[in-house]
């Protein structure tokens, strides 16, 4: 176990609107060890969004320093960040962002075709419960299964790093509640370092590390030392 | 503003590359139809000013007989007549560099008191108008394009078909002072004309005073026709021009009537009297011939008497002198014999003259020589006896006797010694005994006594001997006397004998010599007589010959004389026969022209033209009306293809605002308001477009076509007219379109509750593709390939909408190219596959069978020939649809029919089987066959010297230019029952003559028998250079459709991307690079776009028919040619539009942010 797998330091992120610069990450400051289900939390416009763009190399940062893995990505090209996002991240969507022209199966292996070292798609939708339902396309699967083909999606790359923007934000309770055990599960047993972002506080208790960001900063880093199982977890 | 009025405005920023896509499309098609479409009407209209600015005539009167003040009056009292101005015309040859060229000398209208403005205004483009004798404005179009200008010189020929030039016009020299247009010539076209090659290469205009000319060659005359209200380029002027020609030919009749009463009687009578003057002139001059010649023969007769006489007595003289000459040749040898015997006795003589004279020479010499021998002997002999004389007595008797006494005085000595001796002896023996001792001295004197006796006895027989030896010399001297003596006498003797012998032969000698010399005296006396009696007898016959010669030179200087004096009198007959002929000639030269004139006075008739007869003038109305066509074919083509795009563009913009339709509808707003809103976006998108477009269009296209076209035209500037119905048209269209599309659109989502439009429109469900079935060929496929065919057949409007794009940009591109190939592969098809002939040589008059024969034979023998054929070629009138529609055309007979393929070939023109020509019909040719809608096996009508028949058409023939009827000389004469006449001669070059194909018919056309020369080479020229002006407008069709197919490509490819910006970013943060992202969308882009260029080649082709098929004439068939390498352009162009437009995608593709993907649906 990796100790500050993931580290944040003094990350800044100005965005223009016109004459304005709002600061959407003022400086923030934090790591987080490998294995761990790491949840960011905080209000809309907290600056969770813009963390997670920048872990997941899907924007960069103004100022500051990111190492994921040991591997410094503050500072790396637009290939450079496409190869990060392409071996060590997998990202799962709020809205699954499932391509509905390919089946199940073929949304996972648009994943695994660009990666050397991944796994097989029939595996990745088997472990994430959907052995029957390989050769659906998006619009014939429910919103939990569509989630369920986005995780398989995002582990089938075996990333260093799985990025979970508020998956459950598009599901129904119980559908959620299923989502997140999939990936407090994944991350027990495979290990996986999950960072997930919400704005629901309720699931705190689950995650082994909880950071709490207000506007563009880190006001709170506490690691949970007794996570609780999500069924135990009600909100 | 409203909120929703800034929604639309803010709409159209944010959307900034569709709005402006939609507003190109409508303004580039929008441009094209109405900028295609103004071109035509500004060119009519552009002649349509010309013409009634420049107040061009409406009818134009040509009279064999020239017109005179008379004949203009009465014109000019017609009803329908508005004005009238006569004019001149000729066409006159130059040479230069041995080229002839035709000029057309016109006179510059003029104001007369019959007209109240210049008819046919000339427009003076640069210099002046001429103000002196000697000077001329020439044409613009010749002056522009052979540099031919102001300050030139044109010198015509002094003779012009026999006649002078300067019978036509004052001078030979005139000097370009202006460049001119007029509105008699519309084009480059001059016509045609009767002299030189047949060809009019530029004219000129005079003042008519320049012209000599008793009538007036030309009369333009404006009509009621010309009355504004009347569009001179319609059929209703045609119509009225046509009812006027018929009162102008009934004016014509009486006018010729009239000039045959009064011109032609009085001509008439002229030549009566002529005529019988003639005959009087003849008569006498015949007489005084038949005189003279008389005369002659006469002389000639005498002068043969006189000089045979002469001749005899020459004859006899030299007899004569013959005579005397022979016997001149017998003395001169007797003369030589008698010469020659004296010559040898003489000789004799001499030889033994010169014997005689040698012997005795001889015996001289010898008889000289004995006795000096014996003289020398002589005295040798008493010269020896007196030295031996003088030597005895002299020396050796004293010598001898001085010896003797010396031996005797000697001898006593000696004596007296031994006695000495002797007594000293005797002394010593006394001695002795005193002594007894010394007796030596008595020995040695005893020795001396004994020696001295020895000598003693010496000296005595000395002595002796020497007595002896004298009294010998005595002795021997005395013998020698005597021995002289007698030889001396003995050599007397023989002396005086020679002497007599020698004496002897001198008198011998001497008596020779004489007679010799007597002889010699006598031989060179005889000599000298021979040789005068012969030279007298030479001088003699020299004398004679002499004479002789005398007589025979006076009898030739007599003959000459003689022969001179006939001479004269023959050459002096033959110059007044001569005379007579010439003065004959000129009279009968003069009758027959007398006579000529008056028989084409006889056949006096005026000629009615009107404006089509002007040369080019109908090309403009034709040439506008192909430019029409193309524009109602290609523009509409272009319009649908916008139209579609804007439909998808707009349908898809509906679509994107479903949520916000949605949103607007559950917040109240009507349905008119929502719809609105897309209705004025697509209406200020089409709305602009379409005004940029025609504005753009409308201000260029034209005088880009028009420009084209005034190469070819000599018209002033061109006038823009903007053709409103064509311009909203296409305005229309495209706004429509644009419009009701988003209207439709908008009202489907609009039937719709508000929340399931809130909600976001199910994604259109992935469905498994046909492919998918064809298992193993899916399994093996790339997963993009899978992805790639998965999408462009989920999206079937789109897969549509780009396909049918391309491929009409495809399509137009083909479209413009195939149009240039089909019209330029006319001419070459027509004059050299079909009409294979190169020459055609009108006949002047038909003539009879015999004289074709004999014209035909020398077109055989001309060697530049290969093929030359006897061809009766005239105009018909054929009529179909029930005799409503008429057209012009001319039929051919060849005489050999059956050899008709070595001039122009008949046959189909898909299958080129040969179309037989026989008996059993008439072939007419494609075009005529789709105009008038009559095919193989159907009755054709035709009106032949309006005589109306009816002929079936037995096969139909491949021809381009022009319609032509084919049938054989039988046929013709068995059906109409009338003969066939011949007219033309079809000629067929070698490849020697085709160079000097102009030499040719210069040559030929100085032959009385030919009227014109058309070179089929030269119309071919004129073809290609009016197919040249159309590469203009090639141009601009082939540079629309490009911009059409980037503007579509671009517009498409934009939505394509547009409709998977998510999808895009998502694949982006899977981590697909760039490349590979712009892959994913480009391989369905490539597929589209390949599919619509392939299905856009056979489209294209379709399409080339298509415009072909609209811009087909009756005179002219347009065959439909597409050349491959056009079918490549057409496919090479849009894939390299494509490309380029998938080349500017890939920069607002790689700008998709990844952030995109985690915004929500909307």
């Amino acid at each position: 176990m990796q100790k500050d797998f993931v580290v944040f330091e003094n990350v800044y992120k100005r965005y223009k609107m016109g004459e304005i610069t709002i600061n959407a990450a003022n400086g923030v400051n934090f790591s987080i060890n490998e294995g761990e289900f790491a949840v960011v939390v905080g209000l809309s416009g907290a600056g969770k969004t813009t963390v997670l763009n920048i872990l997941g190399g899907i924007d960069s940062c103004d100022e500051g320093r990111i190492v994921v893995g040991g591997k410094d990505i503050s500072h790396l090209g637009s290939k450079d960040l496409a190869s990060y996002r392409r071996y060590d991240i997998g990202f799962v969507f709020q809205f699954y962002n499932l391509i509905p022209n390919l089946t199940a199966k073929e949304n996972v292996e648009l994943a695994t075709q660009i990666c050397k070292d991944h796994m097989d798609a029939s595996d990745a939708l088997n472990s994430v419960g959907l052995h029957d339902r390989k050769n659906n396309f998006p619009s014939q699967l429910s919103g939990g299964e569509q989630q369920r083909v986005s995780i398989a999606r995002a582990l089938a790359k075996k990333p260093k790093l799985l990025l979970c923007d508020e998956p459950t934000g598009a599901l129904d309770y119980n559908t959620g509640k299923n989502i997140l055990k999939l990936l407090q599960t994944k991350c027990k047993e495979d290990g996986m370092t999950v960072v997930l972002i919400t704005h629901n506080s309720a699931i705190t208790p689950m995650a082994d590390r909880v950071i709490n960001m207000r506007s563009g900063k880190v006001i709170s880093n506490i690691v949970n030392e007794n996570p609780l199982p999500i069924e135990k977890i009600e909100w | 503003m409203k909120a929703l009025t800034k929604n639309i405005f803010r709409e159209i920023k944010n959307t900034k590359s569709r709005f402006f896509s939609i507003l190109a499309i409508i303004a580039l098609s929008t441009g094209f139809f109405s900028g295609v479409k103004a071109s035509s009407p500004s060119m009519i209209e552009t002649g349509r000013s010309y013409i009634t600015d420049k107040n061009l005539m409406d009818i134009r009167l040509v009279s064999t007989v020239g017109f005179d003040d008379d004949d203009i009056k009465a014109i000019k009292e017609m009803e329908d007549t508005v004005d009238v101005m006569p004019g001149y015309s000729a066409d006159l040859i130059r040479t230069e560099n041995n080229i002839d060229s035709v000029i057309k000398v016109l006179s510059l209208p003029e104001k007369t008191d019959t007209n109240n403005k210049l008819i046919n205004e000339t427009i003076l483009i640069d210099g002046r108008f001429p103000e002196n004798d000697g000077e001329c404005v020439i044409e613009d179009y010749f002056a522009r394009t052979k540099g031919f200008g102001i300050g030139k010189e044109i010198i015509f020929n002094e003779k012009i078909q026999g006649n002078n030039t300067t019978d036509i016009i004052k001078q030979l020299n005139y000097k370009i002072v202006g460049i001119v247009n007029t509105p008699l010539f519309f084009t480059y076209q001059r016509g045609s004309t009767t002299v030189g090659d047949g060809t009019i290469s530029f004219f000129i205009m005079l003042p008519s005073d320049q012209f000599v000319t008793e009538r007036y060659t030309n009369v333009y005359v404006t009509t009621k026709a010309s009355d504004p209200d009347i569009d001179p380029l319609t059929d209703e002027y045609k119509d009225i021009i046509k009812s006027q020609k018929d009162d102008y030919k009934l004016l014509a009749d009486e006018r010729i009537k009239v000039f045959n009463e009064t011109t032609l009687a009085d001509a008439k009578k002229e030549l009566a009297d002529a005529e019988k003057e003639f005959k009087e002139k003849k008569q006498e001059a015949e007489e005084k011939l038949a005189d003279g010649e008389k005369k002659l023969h006469d002389g000639e007769q005498e002068m043969a008497d006189k000089l045979s006489e002469g001749y005899k007595k020459i004859a006899d003289a030299e007899k004569e002198l013959n005579d005397g000459k022979e016997q001149l040749a017998d003395g001169q040898k007797k003369y030589a014999d008698g010469i020659e015997e004296a010559k040898n006795k003489l000789a004799d003589a001499q030889t033994q003259y010169n014997d005689g004279l040698t012997k005795y020479t001889k015996g001289k010499l010898e008889y000289d020589t004995e006795i000096s021998k014996a003289q020398a002997q002589l005295d040798k002999a008493q010269s020896e006896f007196d030295i031996q004389y003088s030597l005895f007595f002299g020396t050796t008797k004293p010598d001898a006797e001085n010896k003797l006494n010396l031996m005797k005085t000697a001898i006593d000595i000696c004596n007296e010694a031994i006695d000495k001796a002797e007594k000293r002896i005797n002394e010593l023996e006394t001695a002795i005994e005193k002594y007894t001792e010394p007796p030596e001295e008595i020995d040695e004197l005893h020795a001396l006594i004994d020696e001295y006796r020895e000598k003693i006895n010496e000296y005595q027989k000395q002595y002796n001997s020497g007595i002896q030896q004298l009294s010998d010399g005595e002795q021997k001297l005395n013998e020698a006397k005597a021995q002289l003596d007698e030889a001396h006498n003995t050599f007397e003797q023989k002396k005086a004998e020679g002497l007599a012998k020698l004496t002897d032969a001198q008198i011998q000698l001497d008596t020779a010599k004489s007679q010799l010399d007597i002889g010699k005296l006598e031989y060179e006396t005889a000599l000298t007589t021979g040789m005068l009696e012969m030279q007298a007898a030479q001088t003699k016959i020299s004398e004679g010959e002499k004479e002789l010669e005398k007589g025979k030179a006076e009898l030739e200087n007599q003959k000459a004389e003689g022969l001179k004096q006939l001479k004269e009198a023959r050459e002096k007959l033959a110059t007044g026969k001569a005379e007579a002929k010439e003065k004959l000639g000129d009279a009968e030269n003069k009758l027959n022209d007398a006579k000529d004139k008056i028989e084409s006075l006889n056949d006096a008739d005026w000629y009615i033209f009107e404006r089509d007869d002007n040369p080019g003038y109908s090309g403009l109305v034709e040439d506008a009306q192909r430019v029409d066509n193309v524009a109602a074919v290609f523009p509409v083509f272009f319009l649908l293809i916008a139209a579609l795009v804007c439909l998808t563009t707009m349908s898809r913009m509906v679509e994107e605002r479903r949520t916000e339709i949605g949103t607007l509808k559950a917040l109240g707003y009507s349905n008119f308001k929502i719809v609105s809103k897309y209705l004025v976006y697509s209406a200020v998108a089409s709305v602009i477009g379409s005004a940029v477009g025609a504005v753009a269009g409308i201000f260029t296209l034209p005088f880009i076509i028009l420009d084209t076209y005034s190469m070819m035209y000599c018209l002033p500037a061109s006038k823009l007219v903007i053709d409103t119905s064509s311009l909203a048209l296409s305005a229309g269209t495209g706004i429509l379109c644009t419009c009701t599309v988003s209207v439709i659109t908008c009202l489907g989502e609009l039937r719709q509750k508000p929340a399931s439009l809130m909600r976001p429109k199910a994604p259109k469900p992935g469905k498994r593709i046909l492919l998918e079935y064809i298992t193993p060929l899916w399994n093996n496929m790339n997963f993009t390939s899978k992805v790639t065919f998965r999408n462009i057949f989920r999206y079937k409007a789109r897969f549509l909408m780009t396909v049918i794009g391309v491929a009409g940009c495809t399509a137009l591109i083909i479209g413009g190219l195939g149009l240039k190939d089909s019209l330029s592969v006319i001419a070459p098809l027509q004059y050299e596959e079909i009409t294979i002939f190169d020459q055609i040589y009108a006949l002047k008059n038909e003539g009879t069978s015999q004289q074709q024969a004999y014209l035909m034979s020398q077109f055989h023998a001309d060697k530049r020939f290969s093929e030359t054929a006897l061809v009766s070629q005239n105009w018909t009138t054929v009529s179909y649809n029930n005799d409503n529609n008429k057209i012009n055309l001319r039929y051919i007979i060849a005489e050999k029919h059956d050899e008709s393929e070595k001039f122009f070939i008949l046959r189909d023109r898909i299958t080129h089987e040969k179309v037989a020509l026989d008996d059993s019909g008439i072939i007419i040719n494609e075009r005529l066959s789709q105009v008038t809608g009559i095919t193989k096996g159907e009755m054709l009508n035709m009106t032949i010297n309006d005589v109306p028949y009816s002929f079936k058409v037995s096969g139909i023939t491949e021809n381009y230019a022009g319609n032509y009827i084919y049938m054989t000389p039988s046929f013709y004469e068995e059906n109409t029952g009338k003969k066939l006449k011949y007219n033309l001669v079809y000629t067929q070059l070698t490849e020697e003559g085709k160079k000097d194909e102009r030499d040719i018919a210069n040559d030929w056309m100085k032959k009385d028998e030919i009227l014109t020369v058309s070179l089929i080479h030269e119309q071919l020229e004129g073809i290609l250079s009016t197919l040249d002006s159309l590469d203009v407008i090639v141009l601009v069709l082939v540079i629309c459709a490009a911009m059409l197919a980037v503007v579509v490509l671009y517009n498409l490819t934009n939505i394509n991307i547009s409709e998977r910006v998510r999808e895009i970013a998502t694949i982006k943060v899977l981590g697909f690079y760039n490349m590979e992202t712009a892959n994913y969308i480009y391989r369905e882009n490539i597929i589209l776009t390949l599919t619509g260029a392939l299905i856009g080649l056979p489209l294209g082709n379709v399409f080339v028919s298509f415009v072909v098929e609209a811009i087909q004439m009756d005179m002219v068939m347009f065959p439909k040619y597409v050349t491959p390498i056009s079918f490549f352009y057409g496919f090479a162009l849009t894939i390299l539009f494509s490309l380029f437009v998938n080349f500017i995608m890939f920069f607002r593709m790689k700008k998709i942010s990844m952030v995109e993907s985690l915004k929500s649906i909307e």
